[in-house]
């Protein structure tokens, strides 16, 4: 039953592809990114910790990303835009704001700190695919570039 | 070969690429392949979100430079798969530079999702946001008329040009009050869902993802500014449904 968000994440990630001007086959493929996402963040439930868990989560989307780059020849921007989108935590920002009307100031301060935890959580899975990916591809042209003279 | 033609496609095509929100090192890659495809190995590239410098010298020791300003950003996720086909395709062909010139304006114009496709797409986002976070059926619906209803408001305001600051802040107003007022009709209960659900709708504004890649790709002054324009568009969103929330208190006590 819980796993149902991930079709909502699928389904909301296809308005976005409207909202961001992506077209044809494309939509289908970026937004099943954040399906994959929010899979890997379901999957690591049993961790009781939902800053690692969106960690886990952004590393399986940027995969992903990377590979559909790859195989369609096409940037991995497009996918990571989108699918990170369900990951933002749009909840966490609204109820810090909510916190801060009230006076709240303790709990204000804490939702605030968690969801500054979250994003970088964000950012950090993407850092680190990210760059693999560009280690791993001048990496493989480097093996290439020596490969060739060999060859001949 | 002229020199000039060559850094006004060049120039085209990282303009195309700026203007639809890719990142930073893509656009001084690209131009700096085009120049190499054609026999021009040391051109300079330098963008940041705004604006794009490129110089580079003729075999007469001349410099030629061009200073391109990016005045309007808008993520569009297809044209910069379409630029970047492109660019890949002049630097395998070496297509004379009008030839070249003709298929970046190809690129460029590619149909856009209108207004009608946007007023489908936002409250697609809001309805299903609004269950994801836990929302019923109910909030979910109301979610959409929200969501649709900022689009309209924030298409508006983007036809006179109002700065993004505050398109964000009064969308986030606008999908406050429907809320509330949602609620006092009896129609839900859920504030908190709805608000969120239609929310994410701005949230494309908050590119983590963009300004961390430039960050990390060594583009600092570009992370940068992408990193404050977030969280402007942040504070916008929450300064707006705060002022929605607040504002009925005040004025009814509820």
């Amino acid at each position: 039953m819980e796993y149902l968000q991930c079709l909502y994440a699928f389904a909301s990630c296809v308005g976005f592809c409207i909202l961001l001007n992506v077209r044809g086959q494309a939509i289908l493929w970026t937004s099943l990114g954040g399906a994959i996402g929010w899979f890997f963040y379901l999957l690591c439930a049993p961790a009781q910790n939902d800053i690692l868990q969106y960690f886990v989560g952004t590393l399986a989307l940027a995969v992903y990303a990377e590979v559909m780059a790859r195989v369609r020849r096409a940037p991995a921007t497009g996918y990571l835009h989108v699918a990170l989108l369900p990951m933002v935590p749009g909840g966490g920002i609204y109820y810090t704001m909510e916190y801060g009307i009230a006076g709240n100031t303790e709990m204000f301060l804490e939702t605030g700190m968690h969801t500054l935890g979250i994003a970088g959580a964000l950012a950090l899975g993407i850092l680190v695919v990210s760059t693999l990916a560009r280690v791993l591809t001048l990496w493989g042209e480097e093996r290439q570039r020596r490969a060739a003279p060999r060859g001949r | 070969m002229n020199h000039e033609e060559l850094v006004n496609v060049a120039t085209e095509a990282g303009s195309l690429l700026l203007r639809s929100g890719a990142e930073i090192y893509r656009v001084e890659e690209s131009m700096l392949r085009i120049f190499e495809a054609y026999g021009v190995p040391d051109g300079d590239v330098f963008a940041i979100p705004s604006c794009i410098y490129v110089t580079l010298t003729t075999p007469q020791g001349a410099p030629v430079t061009r200073v391109k300003r990016i005045l309007n950003r808008s993520v569009n996720l297809d044209l910069v798969d379409r630029t970047n086909d492109v660019c890949r395709r002049i630097c395998r062909e070496k297509p004379p530079l009008a030839e070249a010139k003709r298929l970046l304006d190809g690129a460029a114009g590619r149909p856009v999702f209108g207004l009608r496709a946007q007023l489908l797409g936002s409250p697609l986002v809001g309805f299903f946001f609004c269950l994801f976070f836990g929302g019923s059926l109910l909030d979910a619906c109301v979610a959409a008329v929200c969501s649709a209803a900022m689009r309209l408001l924030i298409a508006g305001l983007e036809r006179y040009r109002v700065n993004a600051f505050f398109c964000n802040l009064c969308g986030g107003a606008v999908s406050g009050f429907l809320t509330l007022a949602a609620v006092l009709l009896g129609l839900s209960v859920n504030t908190d869902t709805i608000i969120i659900g239609a929310l994410m709708n701005l949230v494309p504004g908050i590119v983590i993802t963009t300004f961390m890649r430039d960050m990390m790709a060594g583009d600092v002054v570009a992370g940068l500014i992408r990193f404050s324009e977030s969280l402007l568009v942040a504070t916008a969103i929450a300064l707006g449904v705060g002022v929605s929330l607040v504002l009925p208190r005040l004025i009814f006590g509820v």
